[in-house]
């Protein structure tokens, strides 16, 4: 798998573009001053990295939790795994890079506190942390795996579909590995291209036996994966890497769960139902913000949170209400969740829909590098396609 | 090549001094740094981190051995006579006679499960001849409670725990009494109560499996070893290097088992592997290994033993390789006659094979006779007859747990496709096969 040396500094820069770009310095050791250009003389003008394509919004701060802390998204992650281990002593974190903290910073010190036969390092190769996740789960023990980006779990799908899924279906409940739990960063970050963008939800959907999750913020997160953790089926936890320094906002310091299969509606509306997941969820917030402001649109805002088993109940209750629907996600059209979430709800509420379902994803190509901007359904997409069905 | 070049200097400031003057510039520039690192490297040894090695001044490539590779472990000969004393394992005789009826059930029950395929009355069989010895050795050599972890071939080490053939028949019928609630195929046995992990048809996935379950255990301080068994076809797929690797790497107590009964469906072990078998790709990955005759019962015995006895002692895993031959065919799928000579497995059958090779055992110790021989084989005959027909009588489960344990609680989606399921029986039941299944 290719090596990615993932610094905090090499995540999406989100500072505005500053002066910063426009002279390039030559360096040199020693003998050369250093010539200084004025950027028109390069003939093309220089290109600034750009800023994200959402604004993260951070939730108010929870109360019924106890104290709080300000976290980002890999701490709340980091808060999540050191509470497991502290009350559960079967548990343990494996996989690649975890033992000196994780690419991601998610497991830092997590192996000083709790032992290296807890928090450790495997070999490189996925099929084998799964599988090994497995075998620890089939004893008994809680086994959290964690794969170093969602783009390489491709290796390890036999065991997750063949076997993980169906390990107790087909044992007639005899065994089963429901406390493992893999854990993955996921999506967009800027700059990830092919290898370190993907959103592979899609393929897991299709697997009756494990469930799939994906949070949108710092509290969430935590109380997902805890809930994930103790969930006695096995679970695929998806972080949008791109939110592990940006999302900030105030955690609870004790472990609390936050359900699966159950959507969240965050913000009510009567027009629109717009769905989504993960980093997502931030653009279609500014979708309706969008929407109310310049159509006088009221969005119903749904955060899908499990992909795997899914809400149905709440996305329907709300088309019902609303009539129209519009689901976004970066994973390619064509066999993305949104078909699956589109192809139920016209089962369901066909004669409400006042305009066809409306998906707005990531085109049917591989992540593209140099072309991210223009591949991923951002917020004008969204507004877009929101004003076609509103004009339907 | 070596002698014309300097001899490197030592410690790292001298070789900058004496080689680079832009460098020793940049040199005054920086900071002060803390003292380097001294490596104790005026002798003149390897200091890679990846390995632990001389130097070499001669090219030569390792020659593979495949002439004459790892020896085969034996303690009886083909004629079941004892080559060594100091290895007799010097079982008693209702051990070893538990060895021998574990043997021949499962060869009688195998022969009657194969007839009912044939006669369509189970839908798929799996036969373990030539093989027993493989799994009554080492099952015999285990604790009860060490946890196995199997591939397919396996079935005589659940009949040496005493799996009653009730459920061998259960499963393969899918009957009303299969603890696996009837979802897999024939053979795809499982049994929390004797700690035989439930198979599934993907291969060599139960590999990394067992090692993270012998991780757990050594956790747990259990002092239990995990088996896992395999063939050597399962052998090349990726799950196997990635199990023997994670093994070595996080030191757990298991035991690779590998059957290398000669062919993997229809491919001989000249197309599975080029190298020498199994058994010599333990050192690749820092495993102890051993090759044994696995139709010799106590050499597999012996082998399986010593390495349960260090693999929990020392928290390291062991490679058995137990060479064997598949006499019957792969399958009921399958008919070996396609791809190999009568005349082959014929020999192995009359030549070499760990029942009569047991059975001459015993007998020269007067501890079975054909006398006892012809009992057994009627009673034997007798039980699986019976279980067979009280099998083939019972019951299918009902339909409704083709929907359970697919999660530990069913989701509401498919609470709906199971009332979906129940209401369509009541219109069009009469062309579905209901009189078969419970209610």
């Amino acid at each position: 798998m290719a090596a990615f040396a993932a610094t905090a500094g090499g995540l999406l820069r989100l500072r505005a573009a500053g002066s910063e770009g426009q002279w390039r310095r030559l360096r040199g050791a020693g003998l050369l001053r250093g010539l200084l250009q004025p950027e028109s003389a390069t003939g093309v003008a220089a290109q600034r990295r750009r800023v994200a394509h959402f604004t993260f919004q951070p939730d108010p701060e929870p109360r019924e939790y106890g104290q709080t802390q300000k976290m980002n998204l890999f701490q709340a992650i980091t808060s999540a795994l050191d509470n497991s281990l502290a009350k559960d002593p079967t548990a343990v974190i494996f996989g690649e890079d975890v033992a000196f903290g994780g690419v991601f910073r998610c497991t830092v010190g997590l192996r000083d506190k709790y032992g290296k036969d807890r928090v450790f390092n495997t070999p490189l190769c996925e099929q084998g942390i799964v599988g090994f996740g497995i075998g620890i789960a089939v004893t008994g023990a809680t086994a959290i795996a964690e794969i170093q980006f969602a783009d390489y779990i491709f290796p390890a799908f036999d065991q997750i579909v063949n076997e993980a899924a169906k390990y107790r279906y087909r044992s007639g409940d005899l065994f089963n590995c429901g406390s493992l739990t893999i854990r993955a960063p996921w999506g967009c970050v800027g700059h990830g291209a092919l290898y370190h963008s993907q959103s592979p939800e899609a393929f897991f959907a299709h697997c009756p036996g494990i469930k799939v999750v994906v949070p949108r913020s710092p509290f969430q997160a935590k109380g997902l994966l805890l809930s994930c953790i103790e969930d006695k089926n096995p679970c695929i936890f998806f972080e949008p890497k791109i939110l592990y320094r940006a999302a900030v906002e105030q955690v609870p310091v004790e472990p609390y769960n936050v359900p699966l299969s159950q959507a969240e509606v965050i913000q009510e509306g009567s027009d629109v139902t717009l769905v989504a997941w993960g980093t997502q969820v931030h653009v279609i917030r500014e979708v309706a913000a969008m929407a109310q402001e310049k159509l006088g649109v009221s969005c119903e805002v749904i955060d899908l949170r499990t992909i795997l088993p899914w809400d149905v109940d709440t996305v329907c209750k709300s088309v019902i209400k609303t009539g129209r629907l519009l689901i976004s996600h970066e994973a390619p059209l064509t066999g993305g969740f949104a078909s699956e979430i589109s192809s139920t709800v016209q089962e369901e509420c066909f004669l409400n829909l006042e305009a066809p379902i409306s998906r707005v994803c990531g085109y049917d190509t591989p992540f593209p590098h140099i072309f991210e901007p223009f591949y991923i359904p951002d917020k004008w997409k969204c507004y877009d396609a929101l004003r076609k069905m509103i004009n339907y | 090549m070596g002698s014309s070049c300097p001899r490197p200097p030592g410690p790292k400031a001298l070789r900058l001094r004496l080689g680079c003057p832009l460098l020793c510039l940049l040199q005054k520039q920086l900071p002060r740094r803390q003292e380097q690192q001294h490596f104790p490297s005026l002798d003149d040894k390897p200091q890679f981190p990846g390995a632990s090695a001389e130097f070499i001044d001669k090219l030569e490539f390792i020659q593979p051995n495949v002439i004459s590779g790892i020896p085969v472990y034996r303690v009886m000969d083909r004629q079941g006579q004892i080559i060594n004393p100091s290895e007799d394992p010097h079982l008693p005789q209702e051990k070893v006679l538990k060895f021998y009826r574990s043997m021949t059930l499962l060869n009688t029950m195998d022969r009657i499960l194969y007839e009912s395929q044939r006669q369509g009355r189970i839908s798929f069989y799996m036969t373990n001849y030539g093989e027993e010895g493989t799994h009554v050795g080492s099952a015999a050599a285990l604790d009860n409670t060490d946890l196995v972890f199997g591939q397919y071939r396996e079935a005589g080490v659940l009949m040496y725990r005493d799996y009653p053939l009730e459920l061998f028949m259960a499963q393969c019928y899918g009957n009303v009494s299969d603890l696996g609630k009837g979802r897999q195929m024939p053979v795809h046995y499982g049994c929390r109560e004797r700690h035989f992990v439930t198979i599934s048809s993907p291969l060599a996935t139960q590999i990394p499996q067992a090692v993270g379950a012998a991780y757990a255990a050594k956790r747990a301080n259990a002092n239990r070893v995990v088996i896992c068994y395999f063939g050597e076809g399962a052998a090349s797929e990726g799950d196997a290097h990635a199990g023997f690797n994670f093994a070595a790497t996080l030191e757990c107590p298991i035991i690779f088992f590998c059957r290398n009964n000669g062919y993997a469906i229809s491919t001989p072990t000249s197309e599975q592997y080029r190298g020498d078998g199994i058994a010599a790709r333990g050192p690749g990955y820092g495993i102890m290994s051993i090759r044994v005759d696995g139709n010799d019962v106590f050499a597999v015995y012996n082998a399986t033993k010593e390495a349960r006895r260090r693999a929990v002692a020392e928290n390291q895993p062991f490679l058995i390789e137990a060479m064997t031959y598949r006499i019957g065919h792969h399958s009921t799928s399958d008919d070996s006659s396609a791809y190999r000579s009568v005349d082959e497995v014929n020999y192995w059958d009359k030549q070499d094979h760990p029942i009569s090779r047991l059975r001459h055992y015993l007998q020269s110790r007067g501890w079975w006779d054909d006398e006892q021989e012809k009992a057994w084989r009627k009673q034997s005959r007798k039980k699986v007859m019976e279980a067979f027909e009280q099998a083939e009588r019972k019951p299918k489960p009902s339909p409704s747990l083709l929907f359970s344990d697919v999660y530990q609680e069913m989701p509401a989606q498919l609470r709906k496709q199971q009332e979906a399921l129940a209401r369509h029986l009541q219109t069009y039941g009469e062309h579905y096969p209901l009189d078969h299944f419970e209610k």
